[in-house]
């Protein structure tokens, strides 16, 4: 793990430069400007867009204002996914910045999960975290964690804390060698068009014969329709 | 009891026997089979698992309410709202148990909030959902549908079910 270190910072300090436009249908003051951010990739829209808000409300009455949800071309930005993850799925092919639409009325309860606080996002953080051990370590790591250590990763998420977040992501990123490996990955494949939201499913990191599996096979395994006849991996 | 601990194929057969006994109750549970398009092929690609069963059912709140077993929830006593349930049942590789998912709507489909939810919650669950509530009933995306519905944590589910499974042992039907 310490040879990979400059590809974790770069994974954690990746950005994506991003526009955020009022929605021309909220009832405004006067007229709104744009707003420009640039968004870690690896946290929520919801954590990181309270200046955007305080932004848009100088020009609005508070009885204009409900819950703020973001939409992206017509579609609903799931806030729960990781930022990059969003850009990746709905916007890879478009000229940056980004251009994210903000709305303030007409909630899309049928496509978007509420978020009315910052502790749902972090309760859903700690839920993908276990998860993610439950695959790995049978749990066993992850419950051996102090409260406060959970909350040391779910505080360096939100502080944007790079230090303070591997002190305790890489107790959840340790196996003994001798077992090869994780219990399972855990992973998540995201299709742009479909209904389902991911594909997630069991995967041993080795062969039976005790080969290590890459990606190239886990994809094979998984969505072989993604590996076209003439693409090599 | 060793705990909830189930595999897939445990998980089925448990299943077909909970369809066995909705066809008796005429309660209304069916086995959904999941069919997804992929998106770079056409074909439709039926998927042996994850697995859903599904329930709707009406609840009238009135004060009748009493007789019905003990699933029902109401919304708030003495008012005229009719409540639809669907709850599906999924299997979670992850945690090798089964997870409850379930929404409500009103009958002019509006649906359901969390607040409403904890409050429609029988008092003898509540109390221990109070404890880390967070980590109990949350609002999460569907695995299989990609909307909003509540969700069980399954880490809860074995909590949940012990008193259900004590009294069933205690009690042979």
């Amino acid at each position: 793990m310490a040879d990979d270190k400059d590809v974790l910072r770069d994974v954690w300090f990746g950005r994506i430069p991003t526009c955020f436009t009022l929605n021309q249908d909220e009832v405004t003051e006067r007229e709104a400007e744009a707003y420009y951010l640039l968004l870690p990739r690896v946290s929520y829209l919801t954590l990181v867009t309270d200046k955007v808000k305080k932004h848009f409300l100088k020009v609005m009455r508070a009885e204009d204002v409900e819950e703020m949800w973001f939409e992206y071309e017509g579609t609903p930005l799931k806030w729960h996914y990781p930022i990059g993850v969003l850009f990746d799925l709905h916007a890879s092919n478009s000229v940056l910045p980004w251009s994210i639409t903000v709305h303030f009325k007409n909630f899309p309860d049928q496509d978007l999960l509420h978020c009315p606080s910052s502790s749902v996002i972090e309760a859903h953080f700690m839920s993908s975290i276990k998860e993610a051990d439950a695959l790995k370590h049978k749990s066993q790591v992850v419950n051996d964690m102090q409260k406060k250590d959970h909350k040391q990763l779910w505080m360096g998420l939100q502080n944007d804390k790079f230090d303070q977040f591997w002190a305790m992501n890489r107790k959840l990123m340790e196996y003994p060698t001798e077992e090869g490996g994780f219990r399972y990955i855990p992973f998540r494949i995201y299709q742009a068009m479909s209904d389902r939201p991911f594909i997630q499913k069991l995967f041993r990191p080795v062969s039976p014969e005790g080969n290590a599996y890459t990606l190239g096979d886990l994809l094979k395994e998984m969505y072989p329709a993604a590996i076209t006849n003439d693409a090599h991996l | 009891m060793s705990g909830c601990a189930l595999n897939e194929k445990e998980f089925f057969s448990c299943c077909q026997l909970l369809l066995q006994q909705s066809e008796h109750l005429r309660d209304g549970w069916s086995w959904e089979a999941v069919q997804v398009r992929r998106p770079l092929n056409l074909d439709l690609d039926e998927q042996p698992g994850p697995v859903v069963a599904t329930r709707f059912h009406s609840d009238g709140i009135t004060g009748d309410g009493g007789d019905e077993d003990d699933a029902v929830c109401v919304l708030s006593e003495g008012s005229s709202h009719v409540l639809q349930y669907e709850y599906h049942i999924l299997y979670s590789c992850s945690y090798s148990a089964p997870v409850l998912y379930f929404r409500a709507f009103t009958l002019e489909g509006r649906s359901l909030m969390l607040e409403d939810v904890w409050s429609s919650v029988h008092p003898n669950f509540r109390h221990c959902l109070q404890n880390s509530p967070l980590t109990a009933i949350t609002q999460q995306e569907h695995p299989l549908l990609g909307q909003p519905f509540f969700m069980l944590h399954p880490c809860r589910t074995e909590e949940f079910m012990r008193p259900v499974l004590q009294e069933a042992q205690e009690q042979p039907r």
